[in-house]
């Protein structure tokens, strides 16, 4: 397969190390990235990441006595390339935390309560349009412990395999309209602001309910078509 | 202080073994990979996330039974450990193992890659001799031990795409 992938534009990316996160300053690398040559074994796949990995839980939400609590929403994401192709049956994983703030991982220590009908995670595989579907909660913002009144904005992990190694995405969407949003360290480590934009949903406006709409677009420009 | 990502740890079970997929067992030498992941003062990280993706035996991509890609996720101790199958050459490249690092305190995911010796190959000439050694495995019997340092002494060189 003859993909080519453009380098990643400097001003979309934390530069690694950000001030006011301090764990950065211990795990991103002192020496700059090295820059190597593409080959086929970055560019060969891998296709169909479900092979190894199943589908779980469609809706995190629930229903009836087993309903999360929570602000009922529905996030509408769609996978796509930089030309905007949609990446039929891409999987994408996605997490985030409760209502009130607490992550089911039990490295979360933050001292918000757990939700017994909410587990935050789903792994999903995009239909033939790129499109991927949630039914789910909208998480709670959260202060970060010992950082100086640092709050997370509420914000959804994405994790998305595109057509070959190096379109593999691991990213955060964030909701519009949310104050903590420009404060950031995290969203806002990302200087260019027509990027950080990208990195927001945005309420569909033709519905008269909760849909976030969310483009996830990974690398992979000019890919060609398989043909099997 | 703890902050996520929480990487949920049912995301990283039952995806550290290559040597089979879809109950079609691969051809070729088996293996263990492992290692010990890092930050700046030596501690070893808990819930680290890599994923790896090679080729089969034969140095190809697209043999339908042997699915190169897989996820581990590091213990208490920092441990990670992967069983596959021994890739081969392919076109240009010695043998390898692509890399991917996810954990908190990482921006973005990292990229590295894994050689079973110091062949001649264009991404390990990308890094710089003094320190190309890192990106070799060193071999027990049937197991590679591939040790990631994040940052600082013996930093493990990550690369740019």
């Amino acid at each position: 397969m003859a993909i080519d992938i453009e380098r990643r534009d400097p001003r979309t990316q934390s530069q690694g190390v950000e001030p006011g996160y301090e764990q950065t300053g211990k795990r991103w690398p002192s020496q700059a990235l090295r820059r190597r040559p593409q080959t086929a074994a970055e560019l060969a796949g891998p296709v169909a990441v479900q092979r190894r990995l199943q589908p779980v839980r469609g809706d995190l939400a629930g229903h009836g006595a087993k309903r999360a609590i929570g602000q009922l929403i529905h996030l509408r994401t769609r996978v796509v390339d930089e030309d905007g192709a949609p990446v039929a049956g891409a999987v994408v994983e996605v997490w985030h935390c409760n209502a009130a703030g607490k992550y089911i991982h039990p490295n979360d220590t933050h001292d918000a309560p757990p939700d017994p009908n909410f587990y935050g995670a789903a792994r999903l595989v995009a239909d033939g349009e790129g499109l991927v579907e949630l039914r789910t909660i909208k998480p709670g913002a959260y202060p970060v412990p010992d950082a100086g009144g640092w709050w997370r904005p509420p914000h959804v992990h994405f994790s998305v395999w595109g057509r070959v190694w190096l379109s593999r995405l691991v990213t955060q969407m964030f909701f519009p309209g949310e104050p903590l949003n420009e404060k950031d360290a995290i969203l806002n480590a990302i200087r260019d602001p027509q990027a950080r934009e990208r990195c927001i949903a945005r309420l569909a406006p033709a519905d008269n309910y909760l849909i976030y709409d969310y483009q996830l677009v990974v690398r992979g420009r000019k890919g060609a078509p398989s043909l099997a | 202080m703890t902050l996520g990502p929480f990487f949920p740890r049912e995301f990283a079970q039952g995806a550290n073994d290559l040597t089979s997929v879809e109950g079609k067992k691969a051809a070729g030498e088996v293996i263990e990979i492992t290692g010990r992941v890092t930050q700046a003062d030596g501690r070893a990280l808990d819930n680290v996330v890599l994923e790896i993706w090679q080729a089969d035996a034969q140095g190809r991509f697209d043999n339908p039974d042997f699915f190169g890609w897989g996820r581990a996720a590091t213990d208490k101790d920092g441990i990670y450990v992967f069983r596959t199958i021994k890739p081969g050459a392919c076109e240009g490249r010695a043998p390898h193992v692509n890399f991917l690092v996810l954990y908190s305190g990482l921006m973005r995911a990292l990229h590295t890659a894994m050689f079973f010796d110091a062949s001649k190959d264009p991404v390990l000439d990308a890094v710089d001799p003094a320190v190309r050694r890192r990106l070799v495995a060193s071999k027990t019997n049937n197991s590679y031990r591939f040790d990631i340092r994040l940052r600082g002494e013996h930093e493990t060189p990550f690369f740019d795409d």
